[in-house]
Protein backbone atom coordinates (compact mmCIF):
# COMPACT_ATOMS: atom_id res chain seq x y z
CA UNK A 1 0.00 0.00 0.00
CA UNK A 2 0.93 3.30 -0.96
CA UNK A 3 1.60 6.08 2.19
CA UNK A 4 1.01 9.41 2.26
CA UNK A 5 3.22 11.73 3.99
CA UNK A 6 1.05 11.60 7.12
CA UNK A 7 1.11 7.87 7.61
CA UNK A 8 3.54 8.23 10.42
CA UNK A 9 1.07 10.49 12.39
CA UNK A 10 -2.15 8.20 11.53
CA UNK A 11 -0.27 5.54 13.07
CA UNK A 12 1.22 7.29 15.96
CA UNK A 13 -2.88 8.84 16.51
CA UNK A 14 -4.40 5.30 17.13
CA UNK A 15 -5.37 5.52 13.97
CA UNK A 16 -7.32 2.12 12.18
CA UNK A 17 -5.59 1.57 8.75
CA UNK A 18 -6.77 0.06 6.01
CA UNK A 19 -6.49 0.09 2.21
CA UNK A 20 -8.49 2.25 0.22
CA UNK A 21 -7.82 1.85 -3.32
CA UNK A 22 -4.15 1.11 -2.78
CA UNK A 23 -3.75 3.56 0.03
CA UNK A 24 -3.05 3.18 3.70
CA UNK A 25 -5.14 5.56 5.13
CA UNK A 26 -7.15 5.89 8.76
CA UNK A 27 -10.38 5.04 9.13
CA UNK A 28 -10.92 5.94 12.34
CA UNK A 29 -9.25 6.89 14.95
CA UNK A 30 -11.38 7.55 18.16
CA UNK A 31 -14.90 6.18 16.67
CA UNK A 32 -16.74 7.22 13.43
CA UNK A 33 -19.31 8.72 14.92
CA UNK A 34 -17.65 10.75 17.67
CA UNK A 35 -15.47 11.98 14.64
CA UNK A 36 -18.27 12.99 12.88
CA UNK A 37 -20.10 14.79 15.38
CA UNK A 38 -16.79 16.42 16.52
CA UNK A 39 -16.49 17.42 12.22
CA UNK A 40 -20.27 19.34 12.99
CA UNK A 41 -19.60 20.77 16.32
CA UNK A 42 -15.69 21.96 15.94
CA UNK A 43 -13.16 21.29 13.66
CA UNK A 44 -11.65 17.96 11.89
CA UNK A 45 -8.46 17.43 9.96
CA UNK A 46 -8.52 14.81 6.92
CA UNK A 47 -5.81 13.57 5.29
CA UNK A 48 -6.63 13.52 1.20
CA UNK A 49 -3.18 13.42 0.06
CA UNK A 50 -4.54 10.44 -1.73
CA UNK A 51 -6.31 12.23 -4.76
CA UNK A 52 -5.03 13.84 -7.66
CA UNK A 53 -4.20 17.09 -9.05
CA UNK A 54 -3.54 18.73 -11.85
CA UNK A 55 -1.79 22.19 -13.34
CA UNK A 56 -4.07 22.88 -16.55
CA UNK A 57 -1.83 25.90 -18.32
CA UNK A 58 -2.86 27.91 -21.69
CA UNK A 59 -6.15 28.88 -23.04
CA UNK A 60 -5.83 25.83 -25.61
CA UNK A 61 -5.29 23.30 -23.03
CA UNK A 62 -8.10 24.94 -20.93
CA UNK A 63 -10.55 24.52 -23.59
CA UNK A 64 -9.78 20.82 -23.79
CA UNK A 65 -10.30 20.65 -20.39
CA UNK A 66 -13.68 22.66 -20.42
CA UNK A 67 -14.69 20.05 -23.44
CA UNK A 68 -14.20 17.30 -21.09
CA UNK A 69 -16.38 18.72 -18.33
CA UNK A 70 -20.32 18.48 -18.09
CA UNK A 71 -20.29 22.14 -16.26
CA UNK A 72 -19.05 25.19 -17.85
CA UNK A 73 -15.22 26.59 -16.88
CA UNK A 74 -16.18 29.16 -19.75
CA UNK A 75 -17.78 32.00 -17.52
CA UNK A 76 -15.84 30.44 -14.01
CA UNK A 77 -13.70 33.67 -12.84
CA UNK A 78 -10.40 33.92 -11.54
CA UNK A 79 -10.37 33.02 -8.31
CA UNK A 80 -13.46 30.44 -8.61
CA UNK A 81 -14.05 26.61 -7.89
CA UNK A 82 -16.75 24.73 -9.53
CA UNK A 83 -17.72 21.24 -9.44
CA UNK A 84 -18.30 18.93 -12.56
CA UNK A 85 -18.01 15.65 -14.13
CA UNK A 86 -15.31 14.47 -16.33
CA UNK A 87 -17.56 12.41 -18.99
CA UNK A 88 -16.36 9.31 -21.26
CA UNK A 89 -18.02 9.00 -25.30
CA UNK A 90 -20.36 7.31 -23.64
CA UNK A 91 -21.53 10.34 -21.29
CA UNK A 92 -20.60 8.30 -18.42
CA UNK A 93 -18.81 9.79 -15.88
CA UNK A 94 -15.09 9.43 -15.48
CA UNK A 95 -14.97 11.00 -12.07
CA UNK A 96 -15.94 14.04 -10.31
CA UNK A 97 -13.97 17.05 -10.82
CA UNK A 98 -13.28 20.49 -9.10
CA UNK A 99 -11.87 22.98 -11.14
CA UNK A 100 -10.17 25.62 -9.73
CA UNK A 101 -9.09 29.08 -11.94
CA UNK A 102 -5.72 30.37 -10.70
CA UNK A 103 -5.16 32.72 -13.44
CA UNK A 104 -6.66 33.69 -16.63
CA UNK A 105 -5.40 30.75 -18.64
CA UNK A 106 -4.63 28.32 -15.49
CA UNK A 107 -7.27 25.82 -14.06
CA UNK A 108 -5.76 23.57 -11.09
CA UNK A 109 -8.07 20.11 -11.26
CA UNK A 110 -8.63 17.90 -8.18
CA UNK A 111 -9.71 14.48 -8.49
CA UNK A 112 -10.14 11.05 -6.82
CA UNK A 113 -7.44 8.48 -6.22
CA UNK A 114 -8.86 5.57 -7.79
CA UNK A 115 -9.61 6.94 -10.90
CA UNK A 116 -6.75 9.20 -11.56
CA UNK A 117 -5.12 6.91 -13.92
CA UNK A 118 -7.81 7.20 -16.14
CA UNK A 119 -8.56 10.71 -15.67
CA UNK A 120 -4.54 10.64 -16.65
CA UNK A 121 -5.56 9.58 -19.34
CA UNK A 122 -8.66 11.39 -20.38
CA UNK A 123 -6.37 14.55 -20.10
CA UNK A 124 -3.12 13.36 -22.51
CA UNK A 125 -5.51 12.66 -24.94
CA UNK A 126 -7.84 16.63 -24.96
CA UNK A 127 -5.39 18.75 -22.55
CA UNK A 128 -1.78 18.37 -24.22
CA UNK A 129 0.90 19.74 -21.63
CA UNK A 130 -1.50 18.84 -18.76
CA UNK A 131 0.94 18.39 -15.74
CA UNK A 132 -0.04 16.32 -13.46
CA UNK A 133 1.43 17.26 -9.93
CA UNK A 134 -0.61 14.65 -7.61
CA UNK A 135 2.67 12.82 -6.66
CA UNK A 136 3.78 16.14 -5.14
CA UNK A 137 1.03 17.03 -3.90
CA UNK A 138 -0.37 16.62 -0.47
CA UNK A 139 -3.72 17.24 0.89
CA UNK A 140 -5.18 18.06 4.27
CA UNK A 141 -8.99 19.19 4.21
CA UNK A 142 -9.91 21.48 7.83
CA UNK A 143 -13.94 21.14 8.15
CA UNK A 144 -16.28 22.42 10.72
CA UNK A 145 -17.92 25.28 12.65
CA UNK A 146 -14.76 26.39 14.13
CA UNK A 147 -12.42 26.21 11.25
CA UNK A 148 -11.83 29.88 10.87
CA UNK A 149 -9.90 29.81 14.21
CA UNK A 150 -7.92 27.10 13.25
CA UNK A 151 -6.77 28.59 9.78
CA UNK A 152 -5.63 32.16 11.70
CA UNK A 153 -3.95 30.30 14.54
CA UNK A 154 -1.59 28.49 11.72
CA UNK A 155 -1.09 31.42 9.97
CA UNK A 156 -3.28 30.76 6.64
CA UNK A 157 -5.01 34.01 7.10
CA UNK A 158 -5.31 34.76 3.54
CA UNK A 159 -8.18 31.47 3.86
CA UNK A 160 -10.47 33.66 5.87
CA UNK A 161 -11.04 35.92 2.54
CA UNK A 162 -12.36 33.36 0.19
CA UNK A 163 -16.44 32.56 -0.09
CA UNK A 164 -17.37 29.11 -0.33
CA UNK A 165 -16.28 27.90 -3.72
CA UNK A 166 -13.24 30.46 -3.98
CA UNK A 167 -9.63 29.28 -4.32
CA UNK A 168 -6.12 31.18 -3.65
CA UNK A 169 -2.78 30.84 -3.65
CA UNK A 170 -0.80 31.72 -0.72
CA UNK A 171 2.50 30.79 1.32
CA UNK A 172 2.80 28.74 4.79
CA UNK A 173 6.04 28.23 6.57
CA UNK A 174 7.82 29.20 3.46
CA UNK A 175 5.96 27.24 0.94
CA UNK A 176 3.62 27.78 -1.78
CA UNK A 177 0.07 26.50 -1.57
CA UNK A 178 -3.25 26.33 -2.86
CA UNK A 179 -6.20 26.90 -0.65
CA UNK A 180 -10.01 26.66 -1.21
CA UNK A 181 -12.92 27.06 0.65
CA UNK A 182 -14.44 23.78 -0.43
CA UNK A 183 -14.83 20.51 1.63
CA UNK A 184 -16.34 17.24 1.50
CA UNK A 185 -18.33 17.83 4.95
CA UNK A 186 -21.05 20.23 4.76
CA UNK A 187 -19.23 22.01 7.14
CA UNK A 188 -17.21 25.35 6.56
CA UNK A 189 -13.79 24.66 5.71
CA UNK A 190 -10.84 24.57 3.62
CA UNK A 191 -8.78 22.03 1.57
CA UNK A 192 -4.96 23.02 1.72
CA UNK A 193 -2.73 21.70 -1.29
CA UNK A 194 1.00 21.95 -0.10
CA UNK A 195 4.09 19.95 -0.83
CA UNK A 196 4.29 16.33 0.88
CA UNK A 197 7.50 17.92 2.72
CA UNK A 198 5.68 20.19 4.15
CA UNK A 199 2.19 18.36 5.37
CA UNK A 200 3.66 16.95 8.25
CA UNK A 201 4.22 20.50 10.01
CA UNK A 202 0.94 21.58 8.85
CA UNK A 203 -1.06 18.29 10.26
CA UNK A 204 1.02 19.06 14.07
CA UNK A 205 0.26 22.99 13.64
CA UNK A 206 -3.01 22.40 13.09
CA UNK A 207 -3.48 19.51 15.58
CA UNK A 208 -1.93 22.25 18.14
CA UNK A 209 -4.91 24.10 17.78
CA UNK A 210 -8.24 24.75 20.17
CA UNK A 211 -10.75 21.81 19.41
CA UNK A 212 -8.77 20.42 16.15
CA UNK A 213 -8.81 16.66 15.81
CA UNK A 214 -8.16 13.91 12.96
CA UNK A 215 -10.77 12.27 11.25
CA UNK A 216 -10.88 9.01 9.18
CA UNK A 217 -12.50 8.45 5.91
CA UNK A 218 -15.23 6.71 7.78
CA UNK A 219 -16.17 9.80 9.72
CA UNK A 220 -15.62 11.70 5.89
CA UNK A 221 -18.31 9.42 4.82
CA UNK A 222 -20.61 9.76 6.56
CA UNK A 223 -20.57 12.82 6.38
CA UNK A 224 -20.65 13.25 2.95
CA UNK A 225 -23.09 10.92 2.80
CA UNK A 226 -25.84 13.27 5.21
CA UNK A 227 -24.97 15.84 2.65
CA UNK A 228 -26.08 13.72 -0.40
CA UNK A 229 -22.39 13.76 -1.87
CA UNK A 230 -21.91 10.80 -4.39
CA UNK A 231 -18.78 8.76 -3.82
CA UNK A 232 -16.81 8.17 -7.00
CA UNK A 233 -17.38 4.63 -7.68
CA UNK A 234 -20.37 3.59 -6.08
CA UNK A 235 -22.83 6.48 -6.18
CA UNK A 236 -21.38 6.81 -10.11
CA UNK A 237 -18.79 5.22 -12.06
CA UNK A 238 -18.16 4.29 -15.62
CA UNK A 239 -21.28 2.78 -16.10
CA UNK A 240 -23.71 5.89 -15.74
CA UNK A 241 -24.40 9.22 -16.83
CA UNK A 242 -24.82 12.70 -14.71
CA UNK A 243 -28.77 12.05 -15.37
CA UNK A 244 -28.50 8.30 -13.69
CA UNK A 245 -26.34 9.85 -10.85
CA UNK A 246 -28.24 13.07 -9.52
CA UNK A 247 -25.66 15.06 -11.32
CA UNK A 248 -27.99 16.67 -13.89
CA UNK A 249 -27.89 20.59 -12.39
CA UNK A 250 -24.12 19.85 -12.57
CA UNK A 251 -24.55 19.63 -16.62
CA UNK A 252 -24.37 22.66 -18.45
CA UNK A 253 -26.37 21.76 -22.01
CA UNK A 254 -25.55 25.11 -23.31
CA UNK A 255 -21.42 24.64 -23.58
CA UNK A 256 -19.96 22.15 -26.06
CA UNK A 257 -18.61 19.00 -24.22
CA UNK A 258 -17.63 14.99 -25.15
CA UNK A 259 -20.83 12.91 -25.63
CA UNK A 260 -23.31 15.92 -25.39
CA UNK A 261 -25.46 14.58 -27.60
CA UNK A 262 -25.02 11.13 -26.28
CA UNK A 263 -26.77 12.84 -22.90
CA UNK A 264 -28.85 14.88 -25.03
CA UNK A 265 -30.19 11.41 -26.59
CA UNK A 266 -30.64 10.05 -22.74
CA UNK A 267 -32.36 13.36 -21.62
CA UNK A 268 -35.29 12.83 -24.77
CA UNK A 269 -35.47 9.69 -24.40
CA UNK A 270 -36.39 9.70 -20.10
CA UNK A 271 -36.23 6.06 -18.99
CA UNK A 272 -32.86 6.32 -17.25
CA UNK A 273 -32.73 5.05 -13.48
CA UNK A 274 -32.23 7.90 -11.00
CA UNK A 275 -30.43 8.55 -8.22
CA UNK A 276 -32.48 9.30 -5.21
CA UNK A 277 -31.90 9.46 -1.19
CA UNK A 278 -33.55 7.08 1.19
CA UNK A 279 -33.98 7.11 4.50
CA UNK A 280 -34.92 4.16 7.48
CA UNK A 281 -36.86 6.44 10.21
CA UNK A 282 -35.41 3.60 11.84
CA UNK A 283 -31.81 3.07 13.42
CA UNK A 284 -31.70 0.61 10.60
CA UNK A 285 -29.31 1.65 7.81
CA UNK A 286 -29.70 0.49 4.46
CA UNK A 287 -26.36 -0.86 3.00
CA UNK A 288 -24.16 -0.95 -0.65
CA UNK A 289 -25.64 -3.31 -3.15
CA UNK A 290 -29.20 -3.65 -1.12
CA UNK A 291 -31.76 -4.65 -3.91
CA UNK A 292 -34.48 -2.10 -4.00
CA UNK A 293 -38.22 -3.10 -3.73
CA UNK A 294 -41.06 -1.42 -4.54
CA UNK A 295 -43.74 -4.27 -3.24
CA UNK A 296 -42.70 -7.12 -4.61
CA UNK A 297 -41.03 -5.53 -7.85
CA UNK A 298 -37.08 -4.85 -7.94
CA UNK A 299 -36.84 -1.28 -8.92
CA UNK A 300 -33.47 -0.51 -8.36
CA UNK A 301 -29.91 -1.02 -5.97
CA UNK A 302 -28.79 0.57 -3.06
CA UNK A 303 -25.24 2.31 -4.30
CA UNK A 304 -24.50 4.07 -0.93
CA UNK A 305 -25.91 3.07 2.84
CA UNK A 306 -25.11 4.18 6.10
CA UNK A 307 -26.55 5.37 10.14
CA UNK A 308 -26.45 9.62 9.48
CA UNK A 309 -25.12 9.99 13.20
CA UNK A 310 -26.65 13.88 12.98
CA UNK A 311 -29.90 12.52 11.88
CA UNK A 312 -30.34 9.46 13.79
CA UNK A 313 -31.66 7.17 11.35
CA UNK A 314 -30.17 5.00 8.22
CA UNK A 315 -29.92 7.02 4.91
CA UNK A 316 -28.58 5.87 1.70
CA UNK A 317 -28.73 6.65 -2.24
CA UNK A 318 -29.91 4.26 -4.48
CA UNK A 319 -30.34 3.96 -8.16
CA UNK A 320 -33.92 3.22 -9.52
CA UNK A 321 -36.41 3.13 -12.12
CA UNK A 322 -37.66 6.21 -13.15
CA UNK A 323 -41.56 5.48 -12.20
CA UNK A 324 -40.25 5.69 -8.07
CA UNK A 325 -37.29 7.88 -8.41
CA UNK A 326 -40.31 10.49 -6.44
CA UNK A 327 -40.26 12.07 -2.93
CA UNK A 328 -42.05 10.32 -0.44
CA UNK A 329 -42.06 6.67 -2.25
CA UNK A 330 -42.50 4.00 0.71
CA UNK A 331 -39.58 1.10 -0.64
CA UNK A 332 -38.15 -1.34 0.87
CA UNK A 333 -34.04 -2.31 0.81
CA UNK A 334 -32.16 -5.47 0.92
CA UNK A 335 -33.02 -9.20 1.88
CA UNK A 336 -34.90 -7.93 5.17
CA UNK A 337 -36.80 -5.67 3.39
CA UNK A 338 -36.21 -2.77 5.75
CA UNK A 339 -38.50 0.02 4.91
CA UNK A 340 -37.53 3.39 3.29
CA UNK A 341 -39.19 6.31 2.33
CA UNK A 342 -37.26 7.86 -0.77
CA UNK A 343 -36.65 11.94 -0.16
CA UNK A 344 -34.03 14.04 -1.94
CA UNK A 345 -30.79 14.78 -0.43
CA UNK A 346 -29.33 16.36 1.75
CA UNK A 347 -30.45 14.03 4.46
CA UNK A 348 -28.64 17.07 6.84
CA UNK A 349 -29.56 20.81 6.26
CA UNK A 350 -27.47 22.75 9.62
CA UNK A 351 -24.38 22.61 7.77
CA UNK A 352 -21.73 25.53 8.28
CA UNK A 353 -20.21 25.18 4.78
CA UNK A 354 -21.85 28.67 3.33
CA UNK A 355 -21.18 30.71 6.76
CA UNK A 356 -20.66 34.15 6.17
CA UNK A 357 -17.37 35.21 8.04
CA UNK A 358 -16.81 38.62 9.23
CA UNK B 1 -9.39 -8.90 30.13
CA UNK B 2 -11.37 -11.65 28.98
CA UNK B 3 -13.66 -12.83 31.76
CA UNK B 4 -12.55 -16.27 32.88
CA UNK B 5 -16.63 -17.08 33.77
CA UNK B 6 -17.48 -17.17 29.91
CA UNK B 7 -16.82 -19.76 27.26
CA UNK B 8 -16.42 -18.32 23.29
CA UNK B 9 -16.78 -18.56 20.30
CA UNK B 10 -14.89 -18.63 16.78
CA UNK B 11 -17.54 -15.77 15.69
CA UNK B 12 -16.67 -14.26 18.56
CA UNK B 13 -19.34 -14.55 20.86
CA UNK B 14 -19.32 -15.21 24.45
CA UNK B 15 -21.69 -17.13 26.69
CA UNK B 16 -22.10 -17.28 30.56
CA UNK B 17 -23.72 -19.94 32.37
CA UNK B 18 -25.89 -18.88 35.41
CA UNK B 19 -27.68 -22.43 36.65
CA UNK B 20 -29.71 -23.25 33.90
CA UNK B 21 -29.68 -20.01 31.72
CA UNK B 22 -26.79 -18.87 29.47
CA UNK B 23 -26.29 -15.18 28.88
CA UNK B 24 -24.66 -14.40 25.20
CA UNK B 25 -23.31 -11.47 23.83
CA UNK B 26 -20.20 -10.63 21.58
CA UNK B 27 -16.84 -10.33 22.30
CA UNK B 28 -14.73 -6.89 23.27
CA UNK B 29 -12.96 -8.10 20.03
CA UNK B 30 -16.02 -8.34 17.90
CA UNK B 31 -17.16 -4.55 18.99
CA UNK B 32 -14.11 -2.89 18.74
CA UNK B 33 -13.65 -4.52 14.95
CA UNK B 34 -17.04 -3.38 14.18
CA UNK B 35 -16.93 0.49 15.47
CA UNK B 36 -19.73 1.75 16.60
CA UNK B 37 -22.93 0.02 16.86
CA UNK B 38 -26.19 1.90 16.18
CA UNK B 39 -29.03 -0.99 16.04
CA UNK B 40 -29.23 -4.40 17.54
CA UNK B 41 -31.90 -6.43 16.09
CA UNK B 42 -33.12 -9.08 18.88
CA UNK B 43 -35.05 -12.11 18.37
CA UNK B 44 -38.19 -12.68 19.89
CA UNK B 45 -38.35 -14.54 23.72
CA UNK B 46 -39.26 -18.46 23.28
CA UNK B 47 -37.29 -18.74 19.14
CA UNK B 48 -35.54 -21.76 18.95
CA UNK B 49 -32.33 -22.15 17.80
CA UNK B 50 -29.56 -24.55 16.97
CA UNK B 51 -25.92 -24.11 17.44
CA UNK B 52 -24.83 -21.78 15.32
CA UNK B 53 -27.92 -20.61 14.28
CA UNK B 54 -28.70 -16.77 13.53
CA UNK B 55 -30.38 -15.39 16.68
CA UNK B 56 -29.53 -11.70 16.27
CA UNK B 57 -28.08 -8.99 13.71
CA UNK B 58 -25.74 -6.25 14.92
CA UNK B 59 -25.32 -3.12 12.90
CA UNK B 60 -22.13 -0.36 13.14
CA UNK B 61 -22.01 2.63 11.06
CA UNK B 62 -20.12 0.41 8.48
CA UNK B 63 -21.42 -2.90 8.74
CA UNK B 64 -24.06 -5.46 9.47
CA UNK B 65 -23.23 -8.84 11.10
CA UNK B 66 -25.34 -11.70 12.13
CA UNK B 67 -24.99 -13.21 16.01
CA UNK B 68 -25.24 -16.59 16.34
CA UNK B 69 -26.68 -18.92 19.35
CA UNK B 70 -23.58 -20.76 20.50
CA UNK B 71 -24.98 -23.79 21.66
CA UNK B 72 -28.41 -24.63 21.21
CA UNK B 73 -31.63 -23.60 23.02
CA UNK B 74 -34.78 -21.57 23.19
CA UNK B 75 -34.23 -17.68 23.66
CA UNK B 76 -35.71 -16.80 27.82
CA UNK B 77 -34.90 -13.44 27.45
CA UNK B 78 -33.34 -10.37 25.68
CA UNK B 79 -31.56 -7.39 26.69
CA UNK B 80 -34.23 -4.70 25.38
CA UNK B 81 -32.32 -1.71 26.29
CA UNK B 82 -29.89 -2.28 23.17
CA UNK B 83 -32.95 -1.36 21.04
CA UNK B 84 -32.34 2.35 22.68
CA UNK B 85 -28.85 2.10 23.61
CA UNK B 86 -27.25 -0.30 21.06
CA UNK B 87 -24.03 1.81 22.37
CA UNK B 88 -23.84 -0.35 25.22
CA UNK B 89 -22.49 -3.07 23.12
CA UNK B 90 -19.40 -0.82 22.55
CA UNK B 91 -19.64 0.26 26.10
CA UNK B 92 -19.77 -3.26 28.13
CA UNK B 93 -19.54 -6.05 25.91
CA UNK B 94 -19.31 -8.10 28.71
CA UNK B 95 -21.87 -6.68 30.96
CA UNK B 96 -24.13 -4.26 30.06
CA UNK B 97 -24.55 -5.02 26.12
CA UNK B 98 -25.18 -8.61 26.35
CA UNK B 99 -27.97 -10.08 23.88
CA UNK B 100 -30.45 -12.89 24.68
CA UNK B 101 -30.43 -15.60 27.69
CA UNK B 102 -30.28 -19.16 26.52
CA UNK B 103 -32.13 -21.96 28.46
CA UNK B 104 -33.04 -25.66 27.31
CA UNK B 105 -29.24 -25.78 26.95
CA UNK B 106 -27.18 -29.38 26.56
CA UNK B 107 -24.56 -28.15 29.07
CA UNK B 108 -22.16 -30.45 27.39
CA UNK B 109 -22.09 -28.02 24.81
CA UNK B 110 -21.57 -25.05 26.31
CA UNK B 111 -18.37 -27.11 28.02
CA UNK B 112 -17.21 -27.68 24.87
CA UNK B 113 -16.53 -24.21 23.74
CA UNK B 114 -13.51 -22.56 24.26
CA UNK B 115 -12.35 -21.49 27.41
CA UNK B 116 -10.87 -18.03 28.19
CA UNK B 117 -7.26 -18.54 27.45
CA UNK B 118 -8.22 -20.81 24.40
CA UNK B 119 -10.21 -17.68 22.92
CA UNK B 120 -7.30 -15.57 23.98
CA UNK B 121 -4.67 -18.08 22.10
CA UNK B 122 -7.56 -17.98 19.37
CA UNK B 123 -7.41 -14.29 19.06
CA UNK B 124 -3.57 -14.25 18.77
CA UNK B 125 -3.74 -16.53 15.89
CA UNK B 126 -6.46 -15.20 13.78
CA UNK B 127 -7.21 -11.55 14.64
CA UNK B 128 -5.25 -8.95 12.78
Amino acid sequence: MRQTPLYDRHVAHGGRIFDFHGWALPVQFKGIIDEHQHTRSAVSIFDCSHMGEFHIRGAEACRGLNYLISTDLGGLKVGRARYGAMLSPRANIVDDVISMRLGEDHIYLVCNAATLPVVAAYLDVHVPGNDNVSSQTAKIDVQGPQAAGAMAAVGLDAALQLKYFQVTETAWNGVHCIVSRTGYTGELGWEVFLPPKAAPALWDALLQCEGVEPAGLGARDTLRTEMGYPLSGQDFDFQHSPLESGQESFVHWDHDFLARDVLEAQRADNTHRQLIGIRTGSRRSPRHGFVVHDGDRQVGIVTSGTFGPSVGEGIGLARVNPDVAVNGKALTVGPRRIPVESCGPPFYTGGSCRMKLE
Amino acid sequence: MLPKDCRFTKDHEWIRQDGDVYTVGITAFAAEQLGDVTYVELPETGAGADAHGELATVESVKAASDVYAPVAGTVAEVNSALEEKPELVNESPFGDGWFFKLSDVDVSQYESLMDADAYDNFLGEHAE
